[in-house]
Formats: structure tokens, C-alpha cells, sequence
């Protein structure tokens, strides 16, 4: 690693002022237990679904149990007897999370991200796509974690995008705090076999420019290329469940859609990383998304007309 | 012939990395035209016909017209196809 490219070193953020959009979040975010509405549009709402209305937000998880947030005074919970409150902060932290955010002009991306050099680099996937345990093998080699599971994009200034600093912990499965060296704690809920952990090189905790966005795929080989032109707004498309979020959010016509893909294809980096899920290759990918992570700070890793060359 | 011209109330565009990228605005279909096609697509302008569109883009790329003349026909028709274009 050069002089000129080297981890975010962690700091003591107590002391930096928070951006208006972390604070718009935090004030947002505040909740109280109470009664919650059963329903926004008139028709019930199923367990495990949602729905959006005006300034309001309303989702129902397993059982009873509900989130309802109105812009302006924050979040009120519901809680059933037979709700596992340890379900609550994942809930909070998910799906509300998002919806406030979009709801305020935030775009919430599925995606884990390391820092480097002063910006951010977010690995984006379906579950399951090894988007947290891809973060916590990086943070294994001394690039701290930046966000796990969901990264929220500030879009307020038009020449770029700053991403927030993340609000949840660590989560993997036992198999991958075995893989990826993070210190592992308490069990995340009954139901899932999760565990919370503690990244290795510690986290981040400053808004930073989004440097890149990096779709994880499964591959025989391992490589990293860069995503050009239409890709990029097909690539943008993927991310459904937030999307949806954002789309009811700021119900966009599609000609205001266009426009949005196309902010977000001009100013980020976008890649496509292939690599085996075989777990006797895992170092392999790590090593590679490291010499990606890294290589982004400097001017080596781009060709001369400024595009990205593959790395393999 | 008549100029052919872009029904630009239908779509969006844009370009990003060399590539036209255009979007249908009834249905949200992405379209992508790189390289000529991209080319050939600025420079419908709905003053050229499609003789007009060949002769400058041979003249652009150093080529003859027949030489890419079933070139562009393909794409008009695409385009057209596609309810991009109208040739009046």
C-alpha cells in the first residue's frame, strides 16, 4: 500500500460536527412505544409488508407488531405479547430505517461499505450475496467498515454523492466469523442464526463521498470490471426493496426516474465483482476486492482515457 | 425522401461512457445504442432524410455509403420498431 492511499484512520467522531442529513436522521428516527394505525390505505396490512401514505409510513412485522412513522415526530411502535424484541431493533434499523430515509430525500442502497482513503467503497447484492462478510474480511485486513446491510445516500449537493456513516452493527452468520477474523457477540434473535460482530479494523463514523459501488456475483474465476453506459442504469434498478421504498417515496414519473439514473451513472464508480463462493477460495476474492479497494485511491488503477481497467 | 425525426416526447436520454442511453416513457424500457449507432442517432436532427443520415455518417466514419447503408436501414427500423422514431 503507497504513502498516497491508506485507511481511513479511526477517529474520535464525538468531536466533528454531524451533517444536517445524520441529524435530520437521528431527530426522525426517535421513537416512543404507543398505538400505532392497523392500516394507511383501508385495507389491512399482511405481517412482513408495508405501506407508505403522504407523510406516513406503516409496517407490521411478524405477528403484532408495528412501526409507525409520520414525518416530523418520529417513529411509534406497537409491540405485541409475542414479539421477540430483539426483532424490534432489526425492524428499526431495516426497513423503517430506509422508508424514513427516502421519505426525507435520502436514497437507501442495499449495500455494505468499507472506508478507504477518505471515501467509501460499497459492495451492493441480493441477501445472501456475502455483501457483511465481505465488508468484515476487508475490516480484517485494516479497512474499517463504513455501513453493513444498508448504506444512505445524501444527494443534497448536485455535484456529488455522500454517503452516511452506518447505523447498524456488524452481522454474520457463525461461518463467516470464522472466515473473516470479526469478533463475534450476542446472537442477533432467537429465529435467526446470526451473530452480531465487531469489525476488525473498527468503523467509521463520518459522512464520506461514495467512491465506488461494487456488484457481488458468483463466478469460477475471480475479477473485477468495471460497469459502463445502459449497464449502469439496469445495474441501478436491482436493488428492489429500497427501490421501492424511494419510488413510493418520491413518486418520480418516469421521465423524473431518468433523470435520477442518470445522476446516480455519471457520478459513481460502478464494477462487477465475480468471484467462487468456494470457501477454499474465499482469500482469493478478499485479496482482489482489497487490491480494488485500495487501488481507488490512486490514478495507477485507471487507464489513460479514464476508465477502469480490469483487475484479475 | 422526408426527414426522419425523433418523437422526443416519448423517451429520455442521455449519454454516459460513449453510449446513448434512452428510456421509453410509457413503459420504462431501456434502450442502449453504442459506437455508429450512437453516432447515427445525433445526427438525426429531423432535417436529414435517410440519404442525408447516410452521407454524413459516411463522410464522419471515411467509409463509402453503400458500405454502411444496411447498417443504418437496420437501425431506422429498429428505431422506428421501438417508437423512437417517425420519417414523415
Amino acid at each position: 500500500m503507497g504513502d498516497a492511499v491508506r485507511p481511513a484512520e479511526p477517529r474520535d467522531v464525538r468531536s466533528l460536527p454531524k451533517s444536517p442529513a445524520q441529524l435530520l436522521m437521528e431527530r426522525e428516527t426517535q421513537f416512543v412505544f404507543g398505538r400505532a394505525p392497523r392500516s394507511l390505505k383501508g385495507f389491512p396490512l399482511e405481517p412482513m409488508s408495508w405501506q407508505m401514505e403522504g407523510d406516513s409510513f406503516l409496517l407490521r412485522g411478524v405477528g403484532e407488531h408495528y412501526f409507525h412513522y409520520q414525518k416530523g415526530r418520529g417513529v411509534t411502535i406497537e409491540r405485541g405479547p409475542d414479539v421477540d424484541p430483539r426483532e424490534e431493533a432489526l425492524w428499526l434499523n431495516g426497513s423503517v430505517y430506509s422508508a424514513v430515509a427516502s421519505m426525507n430525500g435520502l436514497l437507501p442502497i442495499h449495500a455494505s461499505a468499507v472506508a478507504v482513503d477518505g471515501a467509501a467503497v460499497a459492495f451492493t447484492g441480493p441477501a445472501g450475496a456475502g455483501k457483511s462478510t465481505l465488508v468484515a474480511a476487508l475490516a480484517g485486513r485494516g479497512l474499517p467498515m463504513f455501513c453493513d446491510d444498508t448504506l444512505i445516500l445524501d444527494l443534497s449537493d448536485p455535484d456529488r454523492i455522500i454517503c452516511l456513516p452506518g447505523h447498524k452493527r456488524l452481522k454474520l452468520r457463525p461461518d463467516a466469523v470464522e472466515m473473516t477474523g470479526a469478533r463475534p457477540q450476542e446472537k442477533i434473535s432467537e429465529a435467526l442464526d446470526k451473530f452480531y460482530a465487531e469489525p476488525a479494523a473498527g468503523t467509521v463514523g463520518i459522512p464520506l463521498p461514495l467512491e465506488s459501488l461494487v456488484f457481488l456475483e458468483e463466478g469460477p474465476e475471480a475479477a473485477i470490471t468495471p460497469i459502463a453506459g445502459a449497464e449502469r442504469f439496469i445495474r441501478l434498478q436491482d436493488d428492489h426493496q429500497t427501490s421501492r421504498l424511494f419510488a413510493e417515496a418520491r413518486r418520480f414519473d418516469r421521465a423524473e426516474h431518468f433523470k435520477h439514473l442518470d445522476r446516480l451513472a455519471r457520478q459513481l464508480r460502478m464494477a462487477r465483482f465475480v468471484r467462487p463462493r468456494d470457501r477454499e477460495r474465499f482469500a482469493e476474492g478478499v485479496a482482489l476486492a482489497e487490491r480494488y479497494v485500495v487501488g481507488l485511491g490512486t490514478d495507477l488503477q485507471r487507464s489513460e482515457d479514464g476508465s477502469d481497467p480490469k483487475i484479475d | 425522401m422526408a426527414a426522419i425525426r425523433k418523437l422526443t416526447e416519448r423517451f429520455a436520454e442521455s449519454e454516459v461512457d460513449n453510449e446513448i442511453v434512452i428510456m421509453r416513457l410509457d413503459t420504462g424500457d431501456l434502450f442502449s445504442l453504442p459506437g455508429t449507432a450512437a453516432a447515427a442517432w445525433k445526427m438525426i436532427d429531423g432535417t436529414r432524410d435517410r440519404a442525408g443520415l447516410i452521407k454524413a455518417l459516411a463522410s464522419d466514419f471515411a467509409v463509402t455509403e453503400p458500405e454502411i447503408a444496411a447498417d443504418v436501414d437496420e437501425l431506422l427500423v429498429r428505431l422506428r420498431d421501438q417508437g423512437l422514431l417517425e420519417q414523415g
